[in-house]
């Protein structure tokens, strides 16, 4: 290439066929340019599971987001207010961190991935959601496997790195690819969190963050490869079933078949807000 | 359409394939195939054809049954009058569900790869690839070959891809993990299931709009297959975990009936003359045989272990 075309750029295709690569390259860029931004912040460690799992539902979201023309970033943020066009919030920060950043950011969903105490549910803060399942929904599960197997100590978690099932495989082999390491509970958390705002984004392109909220409080059919149909309760917990895992080893399910009604996934936790 | 081509070829060619009416069952985790014999509803052979066989498919002149072969990454041909696998050819990795279409040549989902696949069997090439959305499952291809769906299921989208072109026309947001669509007769209209929002989509295809949803009844639905009637005028589904085969309208998608069938129902397939509806019943490792004028099952037919999937030489 002449240094003279170099310093004429919109010279330097001369022949038809560069004109013609120029165009495409106008219209490819064009077309990013066109895409629909969505922002995420995230606040917490990110050498972490929870900002590792958050980071692969993004990339899937943008797997998804470039045949519908949305864009996704996650970005690290010390909070605990973001800019006013951040979509929503992951966290994966301690208990009483969280009700400073809800307080910040009102309206805006901020979603807790790290942190399992009972009373950030029970508190039913309207724009606090919970993609960890909570103690109360892991002691459920345990206290239903028991009543099947009195002698097992196998204890519930949200995702081992080993489930198979429900394109769990699927799920686990693309973390594992893009983290370099198993999936753990937290990590999971991490992907259902920015996934479900993807998946909601996906279905009615409302970006503006309290109508984001307003979506991820609805019926969202939340397909977090574990099998069952998943929404967030209105304390904010995302409905979930639970693995039980014994000396390393997936060996049930939980809701518990022959226990209590396995499509019941309230039967896990606090299911409502106190009246 | 096909027994006029196969006429044709009767009048023109010694080398024809008369059809056999024979049914083939992929038994997943049985690494084989059951031939059911329709006209008595006994199967007679079982054919080993390698590690977890899913999908099933018939060659448009009915002289290959195809068999994606998932542990061994290959699609098993098979010779439906000799029953014996001829030869095997690499479909990559994981190959699972698939579509034959008109022209002859394989569209298979790559699951791993966010990719959908043309493959030539009669000589193994890969004609082309397709990137779509993550964990492509169902394929479906119009009657005139012009359209190709994917669904790809994490991605919750349908993917319409033009033929020959093979570019992608129109992407579809659906329910939670879409798993499998149809096309009507002519082609203009499109269903798809999915499987963990339990519903079933109607979808114009030239504009790409949804025209209706229908949740099924049963909140244990995991909808699988779903196949449209001869006449155009009743939807197929699967009903997974529900264990039964929902009749819909295609029009309305009312549910017409629920028809008992085993457990885990996912595999569909229809007879040529739309009267006979056979049903892969995983976990009861069966296959129902349902009238399709009475809305009834008249016969279960015990095969290997998980059949998956099903297929009619007819």
């Amino acid at each position: 290439m002449p240094t003279t075309a170099r310093a004429r750029p919109h010279h330097r295709f001369r022949s038809p066929v560069g004109a013609l690569l120029l165009t495409l390259i106008g219209l490819a860029s064009s077309s990013v340019a066109t895409a629909l931004e969505v922002r995420i912040a995230f606040i917490g460690d990110q050498d972490g599971d929870g900002w590792r799992g958050a980071a692969q539902g993004i990339a899937e979201a943008n797997a998804q987001g470039r045949f519908l023309g949305l864009h996704y970033t996650l970005e690290p943020s010390a909070g605990p207010a973001v800019d006013a066009d951040v979509s929503a919030i992951v966290t994966a920060v301690a208990a009483e961190r969280l009700a400073p950043i809800a307080a910040a950011n009102p309206g805006r969903a901020v979603i807790n991935v790290a942190a399992a105490d009972d009373e950030l549910r029970a508190d039913c803060v309207p724009n606090l959601l919970h993609t960890l399942p909570s103690y109360a929904m892991r002691d459920d599960a345990e206290t239903q496997w028991r009543r099947k197997h009195p002698e097992s100590e196998a204890v519930a978690q949200a995702w081992h790195a080993d489930f198979e099932k429900y394109a769990a495989a699927q799920l686990n082999k693309r973390y594992q690819a893009g983290a370099g390491r198993p999936m753990s509970d937290e990590a999971w958390a991490g992907w259902a969190a920015t996934k479900a705002v993807a998946d909601v984004i996906a279905r009615d392109q409302r970006v503006e963050p309290a109508a984001l909220l307003d979506s991820l409080h609805g019926d969202i059919a939340f397909d977090g490869q574990k099998g069952a149909e998943m929404s967030f309760r209105d304390t904010g917990q995302l409905r979930q079933p639970l693995l039980l895992v014994e000396g390393g080893r997936i060996v049930g399910e939980a809701p518990v078949r022959g226990v209590v009604d396995t499509e019941n996934l309230d039967s896990l936790g606090l299911p409502s807000c106190l009246k | 359409m096909r027994a006029l081509f196969c006429l044709l070829l009767l009048l023109l060619s010694p080398l024809v394939d008369a059809a056999t009416g024979r049914v083939f069952v992929s038994n997943e985790q049985d690494d084989s195939v059951s031939v059911i014999d329709s006209a008595t509803n006994e199967v007679i052979k079982t054919i080993p054809v390698g590690k977890r066989p899913r999908g099933v498919g018939i060659a448009p002149d009915g002289s290959a049954v195809y068999v994606a072969v998932s542990g061994d990454n290959v699609i098993a041909v098979i010779d439906p009058h000799t029953l014996e696998v001829v030869r095997t050819f690499p479909s990559g990795d994981d190959p699972e569900a698939f579509a034959v279409h008109p022209n002859g040549n394989i569209y298979i989902s790559n699951e791993e790869d966010a990719k959908a696949s043309v493959l030539n069997p009669a000589t193994g090439e890969l004609v082309a690839e397709i990137e779509v959305g993550i964990e492509p499952e169902g394929v479906a291809i119009s009657p005139d070959g012009s359209r190709v769906i994917v669904t790809s299921e994490s991605t919750n989208m349908l993917h319409i891809i033009g033929v020959p072109e093979h570019e992608i026309v129109a992407n579809i947001v659906v329910g939670a993990r879409p798993r499998a669509a149809t096309f009507s007769a002519d082609g203009s209209t499109a269903y798809a299931t999915s499987e963990i929002s339990g519903e079933v989509k109607k979808i114009d295809v030239a504009s790409g709009k949804i025209l209706g949803r229908m949740p099924l009844a049963d909140d244990k639905a995991k909808p699988k297959d779903v196949l449209v009637s001869r006449d155009g005028r009743q939807l197929y589904v699967a009903g997974g975990r529900a264990n039964r085969i929902f009749v819909l309208d295609a029009n309305s998608l009312e549910i017409i009936k629920a028809i008992p069938v085993g457990k885990r129902v996912w595999g569909l397939a229809l007879s040529r003359d739309g009267k006979r509806l056979y049903t892969t019943d995983g976990v009861d490792h069966q296959v129902s045989v349902i009238d399709t004028g009475a809305l009834d099952v008249v016969a279960t037919v015990p095969v290997g272990k998980f059949p998956w999937g099903v297929a009619i030489d007819d």
